[in-house]
């Protein structure tokens, strides 16, 4: 039966995906051993190999990857009900970092137990495939963003995409968005430096679009935000049918 | 660590660094300025909103390093 570890994944799942109570069942009977974890700790690290998955029950997670110089590029934000290491279980040593923003209940997969059940469950093979791609379309639309959209845009757009997935799982509603990133963190995710970061949150306030607050950004005018952002949700792959 | 402020001046318009940042040396200083304020520009000159962009640079409220960053096109 499912429980609160997989309240958030099956929640999503059931939206994005074909899933029948079997494959319910069968997830929720994977032997998971639950960890909390701090904020900014390591869940896996670059070169790490790895034998587990790691599913995100709660709290929120990025991945990430520092050059030789030292320079970090936030590559994706999770947010709960996300496997972000899903790759592991065929790429096995780690190409990028995954760590935690904030306090974090990870439950660990071991790789042998998803291995067996995915011989087992075609739809769960195909809603982890799906995963796995909508994974790709978004690292594609996070490269257009910091290669191709002027700054406040590309604030904007990984606000409402992030607000978008979060409304998958019950938690996007209302004009508050939970974005537990620090100044720095956002900057990291939009290629700019922290004071860069600075100034187009500012600029945001100012123009009344967007308030940035510890933990959460509160929307101040959805049209403008819609204006800045162009954000078309068909990347995200939302229903079994897209 | 040492703590600087990057104050950012777009044409007359301050836009004040409360928070700073720590970093270990003038050089480290230098190559966070000279790219915050080329980040700037690049965004500010597309959009017309700014010709001239200025990262004042403060250690204890006086200014230790100052980059201006300006756009001028010839027709």
């Amino acid at each position: 039966m499912a429980n609160s570890t997989w309240d958030a994944l099956l929640r999503r799942l059931r939206t994005t995906s074909v899933i029948d109570e079997d494959d319910v069942a069968a997830l929720g009977s994977l032997p998971v051993d639950l960890r909390t974890l701090g904020p900014a700790e390591y869940v896996v690290r670059d070169g790490q190999k790895s034998t587990a998955c790691c599913l995100l029950a709660e709290g929120f997670c990025i991945r990430a990857k520092t050059t030789w110089e030292g320079r970090r590029q936030i590559l994706s934000i999770h947010i709960p009900g996300e496997i972000p290491d899903l790759q592991s279980l065929y790429l096995h040593v780690m190409d990028h970092d995954l760590m935690t923003l904030t306090e974090s209940l990870v439950g660990y997969i071991p790789h042998t137990a998803l291995q067996d059940l995915v011989r087992r469950r075609p739809n769960l093979v195909a809603a982890l495939w799906r995963d796995s791609l909508v994974d790709a379309a978004m690292f594609r639309e996070w490269i257009v963003n910091v290669g191709q959209r002027p700054a406040t845009s590309r604030l904007a757009h990984i606000v409402v995409e992030l607000r978008a997935r979060l409304k998958v799982i019950g938690r996007g509603e209302g004009d508050r968005v939970e974005m537990p990133l620090t100044q720095e963190q956002i900057g990291e995710a939009m290629g700019i430096t922290p004071i860069h970061a600075n100034r187009i949150i500012k600029q945001l306030r100012e123009e009344g679009v967007l308030e940035f607050r510890r933990g959460h950004v509160s929307v101040l005018d959805e049209s403008k935000l819609q204006e800045l952002a162009h954000f078309d949700d068909r990347y995200l792959h939302l229903k079994p049918s897209q | 660590m040492p703590r600087y402020h990057f104050h950012i001046r777009e044409n007359g318009r301050l836009i004040r660094d409360e928070e700073g940042q720590e970093l270990p040396d003038k050089d480290a200083v230098r190559k966070e300025a000279v790219e915050t304020g080329a980040s700037i520009a690049r965004d500010v000159f597309m959009n017309g909103s700014a010709k001239l962009v200025v990262v004042d640079v403060q250690k204890e409220d006086r200014t230790c390093l100052k980059v201006s960053i300006s756009l001028s096109v010839e027709e």
